[in-house]
């Protein structure tokens, strides 16, 4: 299991506190491609957050790839996230002063790899993603599927365990959605496991595994 | 690390209108911080070029009339210094003075010659030459021939020189008179604060009458750097010319003494005290450009909050953030600090050489070794002023920068 979840609970403090993930029960094994689908307020996107050690829940126990990930201190969750964890943002979140090889070398930068290395390993995943004569682009000179193929790069460049994507194609066009899909397609073939979060059935229905969440809890995908 | 720099190149060089604008603020702190430093150290330099017209360490000693009854003496006595005295305080007190020197000085005496006439006559051995210091002498100063053949010789000052001849370099070599006999000229000498005109002890002893008065004695003291040293030395050679002349010690007419070293190491004091005040003041006018640049940079952190949190997202650590921002917060200071610093004493050597000399700022300008502080300074503040907003930074959560707006 790369990723397994028992009995995660999460409620957010307020005057009305709300009980956002209730007794989630969730395992997904090392190559798989899975999407995690709910309406908007369904909790989805605090899931995501737990799973990228971004935010932290309340009682249960979340193992990544082995590892316990609870009470981590700020240092700790940093370096799990950058060793550990892709992510794809449905606003790309790229640096806008950054060329797209510095964008996808920032990972490494924050590992400590020198200056010339981090720019190989970078421009091979750029090669990797047909955007090799786009490295010296900044963002801003890009198109909105190019830019989220950079993003990709940027998450696949410390070779992570796993790839976490939240609405990857939230911002794209039908077409490029597609070419995005594909891309993830690609990864998981050659073993990446992948966690996309969606909203959007189509890109659901792309994936080996859907499971869906509603209110907090976990309706259904256990095959 | 120098990958941390190029980051850092990289943000401010994207966002150069704020670096510039925080950075003037600094840079102009800095400048008047350089331009104050300067004319204080001018107005010192003042001072010094003053005091340093003759050297400091020496207590001059005059004759004058007790106050107090003492072992039978009744008061209203007129002490007169001897020669034996000088013997007397080099034996006494001999751990702090180098030597005694007789010295006299007759203001009423006139210098004249067919062009004209001047006042005022030192008679002096030659060693006063080492204690006055003079910017220039031309021919020579008194000899210990002429102290010991009586010569009736005189050096003039620059002033007499030229008043009682047509150029300093006739007077040499020819004759003036005065006390009544013919003396030859054997040196003009030009002192930055004085115009004495100097003739050998000895021969104006022999023309007075051979007395064993003596009109003025000068201590040179050795190794007193404090004032207080200054002040007890002073008056342990009173008492010696108190046992000396059965005068009371503590009797403050008995004798009048000119403590210059006293004098010197009071306006030390007043010159660091000056050189405090001038570093505080500008360093609250650099304190001025700080809270811009502390507050431009909180600026900069809120509106990098999305890029923060994009860097937190893939793996930058809290301690990298603000290694990073205070980093960001020294580079502007410590540039434009720079930029400042070098305008400061750009302006400041242009100051140096339009300052007429005799005005009372002399050579204001400012040594490398402030160079060196004036950087500890910018580094520090620079530090400060990003600390923070660093702080601020770190406590960015990722979740929230990137939440969708």
């Amino acid at each position: 299991m790369i990723i397994k979840l028992h009995d995660v609970n999460k409620t957010y403090p307020g005057v009305v506190p709300l009980h956002v993930l209730k007794d989630i029960n969730l395992e997904i094994r090392r190559g798989e491609f899975v999407s995690i689908m709910g309406a908007s307020g369904s909790g989805k996107s605090t899931l995501l957050n737990i799973l990228g050690i971004l935010d932290s829940y309340d009682t249960g126990e979340y193992y990544l790839d082995g590892v316990l990930i609870k009470d981590l201190s700020e240092n700790r969750a940093a370096e799990l996230r950058n060793r550990m964890i892709g992510f794809v943002f449905q606003s790309f979140n790229l640096i806008g002063y950054k060329t797209a090889l510095e964008n996808v070398a920032l990972p490494l930068y924050y590992q400590g790899i020198g200056r010339k290395r981090r720019n190989a390993m970078a421009m091979e995943q750029l090669e990797r993603l047909g955007l090799a004569d786009r490295a010296h682009h900044l963002p801003g000179e890009l198109s909105g599927g190019q830019k989220q193929r950079v993003a990709i790069a940027r998450a696949i460049v410390t070779n992570p365990s796993i790839i976490l994507a939240d609405e990857p194609t939230g911002a794209l066009d039908s077409h490029t959605s597609r070419e995005v899909m594909e891309v993830f397609r690609q990864l998981n073939r050659d073993g990446m496991t992948i966690v996309v979060v969606t909203h959007d059935p189509t890109v659901g229905a792309a994936t080996d595994r859907l499971i869906r969440i509603v209110d907090g809890e976990i309706e259904s995908g256990h095959d | 690390m120098i990958d941390l720099l190029r980051e850092i190149a990289q943000t401010l060089r994207n966002n150069r209108l704020r670096t510039v604008l925080t950075g003037v603020s600094v840079a102009w702190g800095i400048f008047i911080l350089i331009l104050l430093l300067g004319a204080s150290r001018g107005l010192i330099n003042y001072f010094n070029d003053f005091a340093s017209a003759e050297s400091s360490n020496v207590i001059s000693i005059w004759g004058g009339y007790t106050t107090k009854p003492f072992k039978g003496y009744k008061e209203g006595r007129q002490i007169k210094l001897q020669e034996s005295d000088a013997d007397a305080i080099s034996k006494n007190v001999s751990d702090r003075v180098v030597k005694v020197s007789r010295i006299a000085t007759i203001d009423s005496a006139s210098i004249a010659t067919s062009k004209g006439k001047v006042n005022s006559l030192t008679a002096v051995y030659p060693d006063e030459q080492t204690r006055i210091k003079l910017k220039y002498l031309k021919g020579r100063f008194i000899n210990d021939r002429d102290i010991a053949e009586k010569r009736r010789v005189i050096v003039l000052s620059d002033f007499a020189a030229t008043t009682l001849f047509p150029t300093e370099e006739k007077a040499l070599g020819a004759t003036v008179n005065s006390m009544g006999v013919a003396w030859t000229v054997v040196g003009v000498a030009k002192q930055d604060w004085n115009r004495q005109n100097f003739i050998p002890y000895s021969t104006y002893k022999s023309i007075t009458g051979n007395s064993k008065d003596v009109e003025q004695l000068n201590v040179i003291l050795k190794d007193i750097d404090t004032e207080g040293a200054a002040l007890s030395t002073e008056k342990d050679v009173v008492s010696v010319l108190g046992n000396e002349h059965s005068f009371a010690a503590d009797d403050r007419s008995a004798v009048w003494t000119w403590n210059r070293l006293k004098n010197y190491l009071e306006m030390n004091a007043v010159g660091i005290v000056l050189e405090i005040g001038v570093w505080v003041l500008g360093l609250l006018f650099l304190l001025t450009g700080l809270v811009g640049v502390s507050n431009i940079v909180f600026v900069s952190v809120r509106e990098r909050t999305h890029e923060i949190g994009i860097r937190r997202a893939i793996g930058a650590k809290p301690r990298s953030i603000l290694t990073q921002v205070i980093l960001e917060s020294v580079a502007i200071t410590g540039l434009f600090g720079y930029m400042g610093l070098f305008l400061g004493m750009f302006v400041l050597q242009i100051a140096s050489t339009i300052i007429p000399e005799g005005s009372p700022i002399v050579n204001p300008t400012v040594d490398i070794s402030l160079a060196l502080k004036v950087t500890i300074a910018l580094i520090v503040a620079g530090a400060l002023a990003g600390l923070f907003p660093a702080l601020k930074a770190i406590k960015i959560k990722p979740v929230e920068a990137l939440r969708d707006e």
